[in-house]
C-alpha cells in the first residue's frame, strides 16, 4: 500500500494518493477549482491555465491539473491575484469568439458560457485580426474551428480512451486548429465521443445541429440496448407539434467518466411505432402462443420479459429457444464446475485497470466498443501488454494490442490449452489436472494451432512485470463445438492464478436471458412462435411481424451487462400497443406492469428481491457508477473434469467469418438513419484471388444450408483468405460458430 | 566579452545610449555580434533579454517581429489559451504600433497580456517571450512614445530586415544531437508515443539506443535540477521506440522522404554515425552505399556494447528504421585506400564514420601484444558479443590466441584484470562477470567519484554489486610472463598529494606499496584510437594531435573536398550521441554539397552554435511557478543475482505509472531566440 500525502487545501486537511493531482484531491474534496480543459477520465490536456493555484513558500502559481502535491504542502485555491489572471484568461478565451450563441448548439450547456459569466467578462479589452476558417464536414460530425478553444479535450479522448487516434492538433499559435490525422477527411469508428466532450460548439452531431436547443429537451436515463456492454446514455427527447408524438433528437453520456460508441449515440431511432392497439392481431397472438410448441426469441430483450417467458414455458408446457443464450449458459456451466463460481470475475473496471490482458477468439472492437475502449484506456494508461489472439487481424487494434497472435480457424481449444498450459506451468495443480497437461501433446497442438514456442514464450515475457492481469473470451470460443472444455481450460487460468475473466456476452442481454431461463436446444419443428426471433407466427419490435410489441427503448426493464450488473433502463418514448406482459396476462400470468417481475427475478442466479423502482440509475459526481446491482456471487459445485483436447478440425478454402462492420449489430441498428450500412462481404485480396471474385463482384455466398447475394469489397487490411460477412441485415443465427466454410460464386448478370 | 549599445542580457544592464561609441561599456557575455562570415547582427533578442549591437535598431519592429515568430512560426505554441491568444495579442498591439496606428491603452494591454503570460503560460516560451519585450519598452518608451504620438511608423517598418529565429530548450542546446527533448517528452505525457517518436527522430535516428545508453549529458542541463532533480530524460526516449516496436507499427518517420535527387553518397562504417549520416542522407532523396567491415551492421554499439545493457533485437529496429529510408547495406566489406579513390570517383561524397576501433596500450613494462592473455578490449568485446548477439563462435586459431577451449569467451576459473575507468571497461567487467571469470578487478588510476563521473553512477554501482572489485588509484606496472603466458601483474599504489601551491593535486606513487598480483588475463580498456591506413596517402588528409580526422567541427568536412568525416574517427572515442550530432549536421551540410558543390550551414544550424556558444541553461537561474520536491524516478533494475550469469537487460525501463509521474515534472523549458541582420 502506497503511503498517503497529507497536505491542505484552503486550510482543509485533505489526503492524495500516490499518483493524484492537486485538482483530483479538491474535487473530491468538494474544492472548487475552474478548469476548461480538464476531463477526468484522460491525462490532463493542460491546455487553459484556469485550474492554477498558489502554494505556499512557492514564488509563481502552480497548475493543479498535472501537479501531484508534496507532503505538507498549502494550497490556497483562491486570491485576488488568482481571481485576476483567471478572469484574463477568460477575456483571452473570449477574444473573437463568435457571438452565435443564439443558433448554437451548445448553448444553454457551454462551458465557455458558463465560465464567461461566473467570472464578468462583459466586453472585449483585446483586439486580435480575425480569422476565416471553414467549417469542416466530417459525415455525422461537423468541426467549427472558429468556434473552438483548443482545449484538446476531443483529441485526448480519441487516442486514450477510444483508441482511434484520428484527429490531431494543428500547431500555429492563434491559428491553431483540429485536423483528421494523417488524412484530408475524417477516417474513424464514428463513436462521436469528440461531441461529447467538446464544451463548445465547436464539434457538433451533423443530424441534431440546430434543431433543437439544449433546454427544450427531456432527459431519459437508461441503459444502451446495442450490446452487452450495458454503458449508460440518455435519449434526449422532444414532444414534436402539437399532434405529434415525443421523439429522440438525440443521445448524450456522461463523457467526464463514461465513454459511448457511435451505435450508442447515434443509433438511437430504432423504436417501433404503432399508432394504437391493433387487438385483432393480439387475439391471434395468444392463441398462437396456446397452440405453440416452442417460442424462440432474441436476447435482445429485458430480464423481465425473459421472466415472463419463463413462466409462459411452465404454464403452457411449451419449450424456449434462444440457441445464442443456450450456449452461453452451456459455457458458463461448464466454466462454473472448475471455478466454482457461477459468474465470471472480471469486469470492464478491471480490463480499464489492467496491466495485461489476453483476448481470445473475438473481434472485440466491433463485438463489444466498450471492451475495445476499456483495453485503449489500460494500453494507454497502464501501458498495458495486450496479447490479441485470433485468426484474423483486426487494424482497429493495432494501437492497443502489443502481440497478436494468428491461429487457424476452428482450433480455439488447441489455442487455449498452449495458453493455459504456458500460464499454469509451474504452478500447484491437482494431480488430474497436472496429468491432463502432462499428456498434452504440444508439438501437435502447435502445429495445427500455428502457435509458436516463440509466441507463448514471449506472452510470458510481456506478461512477467504484470500485476492486474485480465483474460477475455469471445463468442468464437462460447459457440464452439469443444466450448465446455474450453470453458473449463480457461476457468483453471482463473482459479490458479490472479487472472480475472471475462466472457462475452454475445447480445445486449444474453447473460441475463442465459441466468432466468430454461432453455431447450433448438429443433426445426413447425409451431413455433417468435419473439423477436423467426416463427411461425411472430410478434416483434421489428417491422412486418404478426403482432407488434416496444423495442428496448420503449420499455421499462432491466438488463445484465457484461459487468453483471443489472442495470435498469427507462421508457423514452411512449408505445400504444400490446406487450408480452398482455399476452401473459391472456393466459392467467397477471401483474399490472412488466417491470413488477424486477423483484421476482431468480435469486438462486444472483439476482436480488428489488424493487425496479428502486433501482438508481445515474452516475455520481465523483464517476462512481450507482446503477443497478451487482449480482450476488453464486457458489457453484467444483467438479468440473478436463477432458482431452479432440483432433483440431481444419477450415479450408474460402473461409467467411461472421462480422459486422463498426457502428452495426443487429437488426436494430439496421434500421437506424444515422448508421452506416454497408452489407458487402469484405475479404483480403487473398480470399479475392481464392474465390475468383475481385472488388466490386456481386457474388453469392454459400454456407451451410444458406445462401445469399453480397456485394464484394475488396479490404487491403485483411490478411489470410478471410472475408468478413455482415450479420447485422440477416436474420440468420448469430449465435452459431463465426468461422464457416463457404462457397463463393461471381453473380453474372445477363 | 561582446560589444554592445545595449543589452539586457541574463539581468546584465548595458546602456550605452547618448554615450561614443569608443566609450560603450562592453557585455560580459558571448553575444552573437557576428552572424555568420558575411552579416553583422544588428540586434539579439531572447528569452532572458535584449541586445542591440548599434543605435540604428529599430526597437519597435524588433518586438513586433519577436511576438511575430512566437506567433506565426512556432511550432510549440498553440496549446495554452494564454499563449495562443496573448501571442496573437502582442504581435497585434506592437504591429498597431509600429505602423503608426497605436495608442497609449495599446501599450497598457501589452503590458497586462504580458504578464499574464508570463505567470499562466504552459510552456518557458509564453512566460518569456513577454520579457524582452516589456525590457524594449521600459528602456526605449520615448520611442514607442513618438510612434504613437505622431501616429508615424516606427523608423524601419517598411525596410527589408533578416530576423532569423530558433527555438531551443536548455537540454536541447546541451544535447549534441539537440533533440527536441521537451518535445518527446510531451508525447509520453499526453500519451500521443508517435509523436514522441518522431520528435525524437528529427534529430537522431537511434531512439531504442540514446533510450538506454546514453551517458545523457542533457540531464546536466535540466533546469528542473534548480527545483529538486533532473528529469530522467533518457529514460522517457525509450517509451515512444517501444511503444512503435511492440505494437508492429511501420516505422514513424518525422519526415517525408525526398524524391530521388539523382546524386549518390558513400559511407564508410555503419556504427551510429555512419547510420545516422545514411538516414537524413536518404530522407533528402540521396542514394546511400554504406559499407559496413563487420559481418554485423551497427558498429561498436552492437560488437562493443553488452546485450544487458543494449539488447540487440531492440538496436535492429533502429537499424530497420534506417533501412527503412531507403538505405543500402554492403556487410563483410573492409573500405581499403583503393576503394576510397574509387569511391571519390563514383560518388557525390564520401562520409568516414570509422569509429576507433584500435585498444591503446596502457604503457606497463612488457606489454607485448603477443603475450597470451594481454587481450585488447575492442578484440574482447568483440568476441563477446559477436557470439552471445549472433552465435557467432570463436574460430580454432582465436581459442589458440586467447588459450579458451569453449566456443564462446569463456572465463570459468580465470582472474582478470581491466586498466580502464570508462564506459568500455565497465563493459569489459562486466562481461567478465557474465563470462564466469573467478575474480575480476577493475584497476584505476583515480578515485570513485570520477568513475562514476566518467560513466555513470547505475553503470558503477551495477558492477558493484555483480561482484566487480574496483582497484583505485592503481596502475600496472609490469606484465609478467612464462613462455609467452601472462602470468601475474605488478601493481603500482598512488596518492592525491595536494599541491602546495595551490594547484591541481598530483597522482604520486607511494613507493614500497607495490605488490603482485596473479592474473590470467589483462584487458587494456584504457582508450581507442582511429585505424585509419585505409585513407589514401596522397590524400594528405589532416589530422589531430590525437590521430583522428581533423575536420572544423561545424561542417564536418575534412581537408579534402567532398571528403567528410564524424563521429569517433573525428573527435576521438566519445559518446553515440556524439556520433549522432555530428552525423546529422555532416549530412545536413552533405545533402547541399552533392547538389551545389558548396559547404554551407542553414540559418538553423548557425543559429544552433550561436546559442550553444552563449548556452541556454543557467544553474543560477531562480524557477518559479512549479511545485519543489517532487522525485525522480527511477525505473525497476533486475537484482544482482537475477543478472549477473545472463544477459537479461538490467534496466527495465520505466512503467507507464514511472514514465507518466516523471514527464509531468518536466517544465517544457522551449526558449525562442531571434537575430536581426
Amino acid at each position: 500500500m502506497d503511503k498517503m500525502i497529507n497536505f491542505t487545501i484552503d486550510g482543509i486537511s485533505v489526503e492524495a494518493k500516490k499518483g493524484e493531482s492537486i485538482l483530483t484531491v479538491a474535487r473530491k474534496n468538494d474544492i472548487y477549482i475552474p478548469t476548461m480543459c480538464y476531463i477526468s477520465k484522460t491525462t490532463p490536456c493542460a491546455s487553459c491555465r484556469m485550474c492554477v493555484v498558489e502554494a505556499k513558500d512557492v514564488e509563481g502559481f502552480v497548475l493543479s491539473c498535472n501537479t501531484p502535491p508534496t507532503e505538507g504542502i498549502e494550497i490556497t485555491t483562491n486570491s485576488a491575484e488568482l481571481e485576476n489572471e483567471r478572469t484574463n484568461i477568460m477575456k483571452l478565451y473570449d477574444v473573437n469568439h463568435p457571438l452565435e450563441c443564439g443558433v448554437c448548439d451548445k448553448s444553454g450547456e457551454c462551458d465557455l458560457q458558463n465560465k464567461t459569466l461566473e467570472f464578468g467578462v462583459s466586453q472585449q479589452n483585446f483586439s486580435a485580426r480575425e480569422q476565416h476558417r471553414k467549417i469542416e464536414n466530417w459525415g455525422l460530425i461537423n468541426y467549427d474551428p472558429t468556434l473552438c478553444i483548443m482545449c484538446e479535450k476531443c483529441v485526448h479522448v480519441c487516442n486514450e480512451v477510444i483508441g482511434d487516434d484520428a484527429i490531431d492538433v494543428k500547431f500555429g499559435g492563434y491559428s491553431s486548429t483540429i485536423i483528421p490525422k494523417n488524412n484530408d477527411t475524417l477516417d474513424c469508428t464514428y463513436c462521436g465521443e469528440c461531441i461529447a466532450v467538446c464544451p463548445v460548439g465547436a464539434l457538433v452531431s451533423s443530424n441534431f445541429q440546430y434543431s433543437a436547443n439544449a433546454w427544450e429537451l427531456t432527459r431519459v436515463p437508461a441503459t444502451c440496448a446495442h450490446c452487452s456492454g450495458g454503458c449508460s446514455l440518455e435519449y434526449e427527447t422532444r414532444h414534436l407539434g402539437i399532434n405529434g408524438g415525443d421523439s429522440i433528437l438525440r443521445v448524450k453520456n456522461n463523457f467526464e467518466y463514461t465513454s459511448l460508441c457511435g451505435a450508442g449515440r447515434f443509433g438511437f431511432d430504432f423504436s417501433n411505432n404503432v399508432l394504437n392497439k391493433d387487438e385483432a392481431a393480439f387475439r391471434k397472438a395468444v392463441e398462437a402462443v396456446k397452440n405453440a410448441k416452442a417460442i424462440r426469441f432474441s436476447s435482445m430483450i429485458t430480464n423481465e420479459e425473459a421472466h415472463i417467458l419463463e413462466l409462459l414455458k411452465d404454464k403452457l408446457d411449451i419449450k424456449l429457444f434462444n440457441e445464442d443464450a443456450r450456449k452461453f449458459k452451456e459455457f458458463m456451466s461448464a466454466y462454473s464446475s472448475v471455478s466454482a463460481k457461477k459468474h465470471h470475475s472480471g469486469s470492464l473496471d478491471a480490463v480499464k485497470q489492467c496491466d495485461a490482458a489476453v483476448v481470445i477468439g473475438s473481434r472485440i472492437a466491433t463485438d463489444n466498443p466498450a471492451l475495445r475502449y476499456a483495453l485503449t484506456t489500460a494500453s494507454k494508461h497502464n501501458g498495458a501488454k495486450i496479447l490479441y489472439a485470433h485468426p484474423v487481424e483486426d487494424a482497429l487494434m493495432q494501437n492497443t494490442v502489443t502481440q497478436f497472435i494468428k491461429y487457424e480457424v476452428g482450433t480455439e481449444e488447441g489455442v487455449i490449452a498452449l495458453f493455459a498450459n504456458a500460464i499454469l506451468k509451474d504452478l500447484d495443480l491437482s494431480e488430474d489436472e497436472r496429468a491432463f497437461f502432462d499428456e498434452l501433446d504440444l508439438g501437435y497442438l502447435e502445429a495445427e494451432t500455428n502457435v509458436g514456442d516463440d509466441e507463448l514464450a514471449l506472452m510470458i515475457k510481456s506478461f512477467n512485470r504484470a500485476a492486474k492481469r485480465v483474460l477475455i473470451v469471445g463468442n468464437d470460443l462460447i459457440s464452439h463445438e469443444r466450448s465446455s472444455n474450453i470453458a473449463k481450460l480457461a476457468a483453471m487460468i482463473e482459479k490458479y492464478t490472479d487472472f480475472s475473466i471475462i466472457i462475452v456476452p454475445n447480445e445486449v442481454n444474453t447473460l441475463g436471458v442465459s441466468l432466468i431461463c430454461n432453455l431447450d436446444k433448438d429443433e426445426e419443428i413447425s409451431n413455433v412462435v417468435g419473439y423477436n426471433a423467426k416463427g411461425d407466427f411472430v410478434i416483434s419490435s421489428l417491422a412486418g411481424a404478426d403482432l407488434a410489441v416496444p423495442a428496448l427503448n420503449q420499455q421499462e426493464g432491466t438488463f445484465v451487462s457484461i459487468d453483471n450488473k443489472v442495470l435498469p433502463t427507462n421508457v423514452a418514448l411512449s408505445f400504444k400497443g400490446y406487450t408480452l406482459n398482455d399476452i401473459a396476462a391472456a393466459h392467467g400470468i397477471v401483474k399490472e406492469t412488466t417491470v413488477d417481475y424486477t423483484k421476482e427475478l431468480n435469486t438462486e442466479a444472483g439476482f436480488k428481491n428489488i424493487d425496479f423502482d428502486s433501482l438508481e440509475n445515474f452516475l455520481s459526481a465523483h464517476g462512481d457508477d450507482v446503477r443497478g446491482y451487482l449480482l450476488d456471487e453464486v457458489e457453484c459445485e467444483s467438479n468440473g473434469k478436463l477432458e482431452s483436447v479432440s483432433e483440431l478440425p481444419e477450415f479450408n478454402g474460402t473461409v467467411i467469418y461472421h462480422s459486422n462492420p463498426v457502428l452495426q449489430f443487429n437488426a436494430y441498428t439496421n434500421i437506424t438513419k444515422q448508421l452506416e450500412k454497408d452489407t458487402s462481404l469484405r475479404g483480403s485480396a487473398q480470399f479475392a484471388a481464392a474465390a475468383k471474385i475481385s472488388d466490386g463482384d456481386e457474388v453469392e455466398i454459400s454456407f451451410g444450408k444458406r445462401s445469399i447475394n453480397r456485394k464484394f469489397k475488396l479490404d487491403s487490411e485483411l490478411k489470410g483468405t478471410i472475408a468478413l460477412n455482415p450479420t447485422f441485415d440477416d436474420v440468420s443465427d448469430a449465435s452459431r460458430y463465426k468461422f464457416e466454410k463457404s462457397k463463393i460464386v461471381r453473380v453474372i448478370h445477363e | 566579452m561582446s560589444k554592445v549599445y545595449f543589452s539586457t542580457w541574463n539581468g546584465e544592464l548595458i546602456n550605452n545610449v547618448g554615450k561614443p561609441e569608443e566609450e560603450w561599456e562592453e557585455s560580459a557575455y558571448n553575444l552573437p555580434a557576428q552572424y555568420d562570415d558575411h552579416r553583422d547582427s544588428k540586434a539579439f533578442i531572447g528569452w532572458d533579454g535584449v541586445s542591440l549591437f548599434n543605435a540604428d535598431v529599430d526597437v519597435i519592429r524588433l518586438a513586433m517581429e519577436y511576438a511575430a515568430q512566437y506567433q506565426e512560426y512556432s511550432e510549440a505554441c498553440g496549446r495554452c489559451a494564454p499563449g495562443r491568444w496573448g501571442g496573437r495579442i502582442l504581435y497585434d498591439q506592437l504591429d498597431k504600433i509600429a505602423r503608426g496606428e497605436g495608442n497609449v491603452q495599446d501599450l497598457d494591454h501589452l503590458k497586462e497580456i504580458g504578464k499574464s503570460m508570463q505567470v499562466t503560460s504552459k510552456c518557458e516560451i509564453g512566460k518569456t517571450v513577454p520579457n524582452p519585450i516589456l525590457d524594449l519598452m521600459t528602456h526605449f518608451e520615448d520611442e514607442f512614445m513618438a510612434c504613437i504620438n505622431e501616429q508615424k511608423p516606427s523608423k524601419h517598418y517598411n525596410d527589408s530586415i533578416g530576423y532569423i529565429a530558433k527555438i531551443t530548450a536548455p537540454c536541447t542546446d546541451a544535447c549534441p544531437a539537440h533533440v527536441d527533448i521537451p518535445g518527446y517528452i510531451e508525447g509520453v505525457r499526453d500519451l500521443r508515443f508517435d509523436d514522441s517518436l518522431e520528435a525524437t527522430r528529427q534529430t537522431m535516428p537511434l531512439a531504442h539506443v540514446c533510450g538506454r545508453v546514453c551517458p545523457h549529458p542533457c540531464e546536466d542541463a535540466c533546469r528542473r535540477t534548480n527545483l529538486d532533480e533532473p528529469i530522467s530524460i533518457m529514460a522517457l526516449k525509450r517509451l515512444g521506440a517501444d511503444w512503435e516496436t511492440d505494437h508492429g507499427f511501420d516505422f514513424f518517420h518525422p519526415m517525408e522522404k525526398k524524391p530521388d535527387t539523382g546524386k549518390k553518397v558513400a559511407i564508410v562504417g555503419a556504427g551510429p554515425a555512419g547510420l545516422t549520416t545514411a538516414y537524413y542522407l536518404a530522407a533528402d532523396g540521396v542514394a546511400v552505399d554504406v559499407y559496413e567491415e563487420l559481418p554485423v551492421l551497427g558498429g561498436e554499439v552492437t560488437v562493443g556494447v553488452p546485450e544487458y545493457r543494449m539488447p540487440w533485437d531492440k538496436y535492429l529496429q533502429d537499424i530497420e528504421c534506417v533501412r527503412d529510408m531507403g538505405v543500402n547495406f554492403i556487410m563483410n566489406h573492409k573500405v581499403s585506400a583503393d576503394d576510397m579513390r574509387r569511391f571519390e570517383k563514383e560518388y557525390d561524397a564520401t562520409m568516414i564514420a570509422s569509429g576507433t576501433r584500435i585498444s591503446k596500450k596502457v604503457y606497463c613494462d612488457n606489454e607485448d601484444p603477443s603475450i597470451t592473455g594481454y587481450w585488447g578490449a575492442i578484440d574482447f568485446l568483440d568476441r563477446v558479443n559477436l557470439y552471445e548477439k549472433f552465435d557467432i563462435k570463436l574460430t580454432e586459431a582465436q581459442k589458440k590466441e586467447y588459450a579458451i577451449d569453449a566456443d564462446y569467451v569463456d572465463l570459468t576459473g580465470k582472474t582478470v584484470a581491466c586498466v580502464g575507468g570508462g564506459f568500455t571497461s565497465m563493459d569489459v567487467v562486466r562481461c567478465s562477470i557474465r563470462a564466469g571469470a573467478k575474480k575480476v578487478v577493475m584497476i584505476y588510476r583515480r578515485d570513485e567519484k570520477t568513475i562514476i563521473r566518467n560513466t555513470t553512477y547505475e553503470e558503477y554501482h551495477e558492477a558493484v554489486e555483480e561482484g566487480v572489485e574496483f582497484y583505485f588509484h592503481s596502475a600496472v606496472a609490469e606484465m609478467k610472463d612464462e613462455e609467452g603466458v601472462l602470468k601475474s601483474l605488478i601493481i603500482d599504489k598512488f596518492e592525491l598529494v595536494p599541491d602546495p601551491d595551490g594547484g591541481r593535486p598530483q597522482l604520486v606513487k607511494i613507493e614500497g606499496e607495490s605488490y603482485e598480483m596473479e592474473v590470467d588475463y589483462l584487458i587494456p580498456a584504457v582508450s581507442q584510437s582511429a585505424d585509419l591506413k585505409f585513407l589514401p596517402e596522397e590524400w594528405e588528409i589532416e589530422k589531430t594531435s590525437w590521430a583522428t580526422i581533423k575536420t572544423n567541427g561545424k561542417d564536418y568536412m575534412t581537408s579534402r573536398n567532398g571528403i567528410f568525416a564524424s563521429g569517433d574517427c573525428e573527435y576521438g572515442p566519445m559518446t553515440i550521441v556524439n556520433a549522432v550530432g555530428q552525423a546529422k549536421r555532416g549530412a545536413s551540410v552533405m545533402s547541399r554539397y552533392v547538389q551545389t558543390g558548396e559547404i554551407t550551414l542553414t540559418d538553423d544550424e548557425i543559429m544552433e552554435d550561436h546559442l550553444r556558444k552563449l548556452r541556454v541553461y543557467d544553474k543560477k537561474e531562480k524557477v518559479t511557478g512549479w511545485l519543489p520536491g517532487l522525485p525522480r524516478q527511477h525505473s525497476m533494475v533486475l537484482e544482482a543475482d537475477e543478472r549477473k550469469y545472463n544477459n537479461k537487460e538490467v534496466n527495465l525501463g520505466f512503467t507507464q505509472e514511472e514514465a507518466l509521474s516523471e514527464a509531468e515534472r518536466c517544465m517544457r523549458c522551449y526558449y525562442i531566440a531571434m537575430i536581426a541582420t
